[in-house]
């Protein structure tokens, strides 16, 4: 672990040379800046960006259909929202979709990458290979290609009628239509994977080595070396996994060409927004919901902080 | 490097708005040079609408038989699938940046008009209005004041595969005078002859042309002349359980077998040879006759004489009009005119949006026309000799009427939910939506 690895270094540091309290600040202080000049980049997107984010928090109070002057309306756009079952809905779509994949697909992430730790010969192929899908998983063309092969003439039906089942509907029928959807997210597991192994291979091989000596069955050095040890890591990913899961639009767009699928079944919240915004031309609507999906994620995120506290283990 | 969808996507949506800035901008100082008079000032205009690749060669031909009439004008068209159109159109109007000549939908025209986007059609001299029949006037007037003139006249209309008929031996009825019990006994018949390999109905039960029918025909108008939703919940629930029975018998494909696919009557089931009747707006009949074989035939609705009274409206397929904002009104006038009465213009671009709305055009175009364009236009014309109940301006919410039509016949169609209570909802969810 990097946290174990400073660590001793700060100590043997200290030991070492008398000035070693300064020597460490200084080092402190680079990291400081090396890390702020890699902030650097976002900070000046920031600049585009930050006009319109308090925009739309003024449009969130004003009834703005994009063609008037907007006029102020206080609360009603939230009051609305509360009353309105498709948002209700595109809630519940998103909620079951955030809530089903994203533990499967870091589950499988943590087991591929435990495979992969293994040090197979052409680990960096499959790596690769296994990378590959989360690069495209949001495009469109991947979307449209997933259309085509849960669709009825589709491989995946073909495959499951060569074992003598008939398949649903998957892209028609509004209770299968979510779980093609999940499936592709499941599907880009690669990313949570690469930065699991790169948290795998930090783990001292001492601790292994010591605990087998001791006796200790493989899934019991799994539960109390490995798991504590990358629990930063599940933890950074389940973050990052979440807030991207809640936004999720170019899927649940391209799927279903727009209208939320087959009975807003893949109506996302973030599909309902856009929808409201520019089909319905309810702007004012559109920036309210915006700023409730951003409290629905902050008190996510902020929850998983405070889980945190709890299995996250930090080595100090 | 992560899977973080927001963090790329974020970084990509600033770098288009500010390249889409830029765009504007540079734009808005560009070729919108006012030709001052006596001097060599060319007007561009820009003409934007809907539809494929063929209509856009057969548009651009009229378009240049416009500019050698009308030199000092060039005109630069866009066009996109009928989607993305309204998206774009949208921002542009809220962008400030609107086009000069435009295709409008029935569905937005009274939204669009009411938000005083679009010009009144009748302040323009250049317009000549002398040879169009008020009925096709009335369909883009809201409150008097002209916002749309029909691109041509339309109708929705039955299309069945004879080769398939024959081959099973089932005989079409007459379509003049069939109702829809006997639509329902044909098709059940046909998947019946067939074990089942082809189906005998195809229609999309989610497209609104076809309660607009039927609410016809039991004496309801289902957008009223108030703009208000005049369909009762009996005729809905007859729509949506018509589906259900005619599924049920074996007539229609079961639940789940019509996937999104591409609109054009190529991509269509009935040229794929899957089902045997299909509903269509009757101007593409060209299209499908030759994608499915060469061997359709084109009918009359069901029911028009067994019902109430008759369900035809002859209707705008969509319509012209000009943006209030134009830079160019008098230019952009000139254009609109030439798309609806001038005969060269016509000559190529012929029925591609419906039968042309001045009768003198029909005529002038009428030996072009092939053996199939010929016998659409023959039925809308005859249709139109009958005596048909006016239409009206679809109301501001009709999209999402549409829409709830849509998601209401996907739950019909799984089983998820009884007609009678779809009827019940949809009444409430659209009356909601007009009325709001």
């Amino acid at each position: 672990m990097s946290v174990l690895t400073k660590q001793t270094s700060g100590a043997a540091a200290t030991l070492a040379a008398p000035g070693g309290k300064p020597s460490r600040a200084r080092g402190k202080r680079t990291n400081q800046r090396s890390g702020y000049l890699f902030l650097l980049p976002w900070f000046i997107g920031m600049l585009f960006t930050i006009i319109p984010f308090f925009a739309s928090l003024y449009l969130a109070f004003t009834d703005y259909n994009l063609f008037t002057e907007p006029n102020f309306v206080g609360l009603a756009n939230f009051q609305a929202m509360f009353e309105d079952p498709r948002l209700l809905q595109s809630l519940k779509v998103t909620f079951i979709y955030t809530f089903v994949s994203v533990p499967i697909s870091l589950a499988v992430a943590l087991v591929i990458a435990l495979v992969l730790n293994r040090g197979l010969q052409g680990l960096a192929i499959y790596r690769s290979v296994y990378y590959l899908p989360s690069l495209l998983g949001g495009s469109v063309a991947i979307v449209m290609l997933w259309r085509y092969i849960f669709g009825n003439d589709g491989i995946v039906n073909g495959f499951l009628g060569l074992l003598g089942i008939q398949g649903p509907a998957w892209v028609t029928d509004p209770e299968f239509a979510l779980s093609t959807l999940i499936v592709l997210n499941v599907w880009t597991f690669g990313s949570p994977m690469v930065i699991f192994l790169a948290g795998l291979r930090q783990v001292p091989t001492m601790y292994y080595e010591a605990a087998s000596i001791d006796g200790a069955s493989r899934w019991r050095q799994f539960r109390s070396i490995t798991l504590p040890l990358i629990s930063p890591i599940i933890f950074f990913n389940l973050i990052m996994q979440l807030i991207g899961s809640f936004q999720t639009f170019t899927q649940g767009y391209v799927m279903s060409g727009g209208t939320g699928g087959p009975a807003d079944s893949t109506l996302f919240y973030n599909l309902y927004l856009y929808q409201k915004g520019f089909t319905e031309f309810e702007m004012g609507y559109a920036s309210a919901m915006a700023w409730l999906l951003l409290m629905i994620i902050a008190i996510f995120t902020a929850i998983n902080f405070i889980a945190s506290k709890f299995w996250v283990f930090y080595d100090n | 490097m992560m899977k973080t969808v927001s963090t790329p996507i974020s970084r990509r949506l600033v770098l288009g708005a500010a390249v889409t800035a830029a765009g504007l901008a540079l734009s808005g100082c560009g070729g919108g040079s006012t030709p001052a008079a006596g001097g060599g000032g060319n007007v561009e205009l820009n003409f934007v609408y809907w539809g494929d690749s063929n209509r856009a060669k057969m548009t651009d031909a009229a378009i240049k038989i416009f500019e050698e009439k009308n030199p000092g004008i060039t005109v630069k068209s866009e066009y996109q699938d009928s989607g993305p159109y309204a998206d774009k159109l949208a921002t542009r109007f809220a962008g400030g940046n609107p086009p000069d000549v435009l295709n409008m939908a029935n569905r937005t025209l009274l939204e669009y008009a009411q938000r005083g986007t679009l010009a009144d059609l009748k302040s323009f001299p250049e317009i000549d209005l002398k040879n169009i029949p008020a009925t096709i006037q009335s369909r883009g007037e809201v409150d008097g004041k002209l916002y749309g003139l029909a691109t041509g006249v339309n109708l929705i209309g039955m299309v069945v595969n004879k080769t398939i008929t024959d081959q099973v031996g089932v005989t079409i009825p007459d379509d003049k005078t069939w109702s829809w019990e006997d639509y329902a006994k044909f098709a059940t018949e046909i998947t019946q002859k067939t074990g089942g390999k082809i189906y005998g109905a195809g229609y999309d039960v989610a497209t609104e042309t076809g309660p607009i029918l039927l609410a016809r025909q039991r004496g309801e108008d289902f957008y009223t002349k108030d703009n208000k939703l005049g369909v009762s919940e009996e005729t809905m629930r007859d729509w949506f359980q018509y589906s259900v029975d005619l599924r049920a018998a074996g007539g229609y494909p079961p639940a789940g077998f019509f996937e999104q696919i591409g609109g054009s009557p190529a991509q269509s089931y009935l040229a794929k040879g899957t089902v045997a009747s299909q509903i269509i707006p009757i101007n593409n009949y060209k299209g499908y006759n030759e994608a499915a074989g060469g061997n359709v035939v084109l009918l009359r609705m069901p029911g028009e004489t067994t019902e109430k009274r008759r369900g035809y409206s002859a209707d705008p397929s969509m319509l012209w009009s000009i943006a209030a904002k134009s830079k160019h009104p008098k230019e952009a006038a000139k254009l609109l005119n030439f798309l609806i009465n001038d005969a060269d213009g016509a000559a190529e671009t012929l029925t591609q949006r419906g039968v042309p709305i001045n009768p003198e055009v029909t005529e002038a175009i009428m030996p072009k026309l092939g053996e199939d364009d010929t016998k659409f236009v023959q039925m809308v014309a005859d249709i139109q000799k009958d005596d048909l109940a006016p239409a009206y301006v679809y109301p501001k919410g009709a999209s999402v009427v549409a829409d709830t039509l849509k998601q209401l016949a996907t739950e019909v169609e799984f089983g998820r939910v009884t007609p009678a209570d779809a009827a019940k909802t949809f009444l409430e969810k659209s009356n909601a939506a007009i009325n709001k």
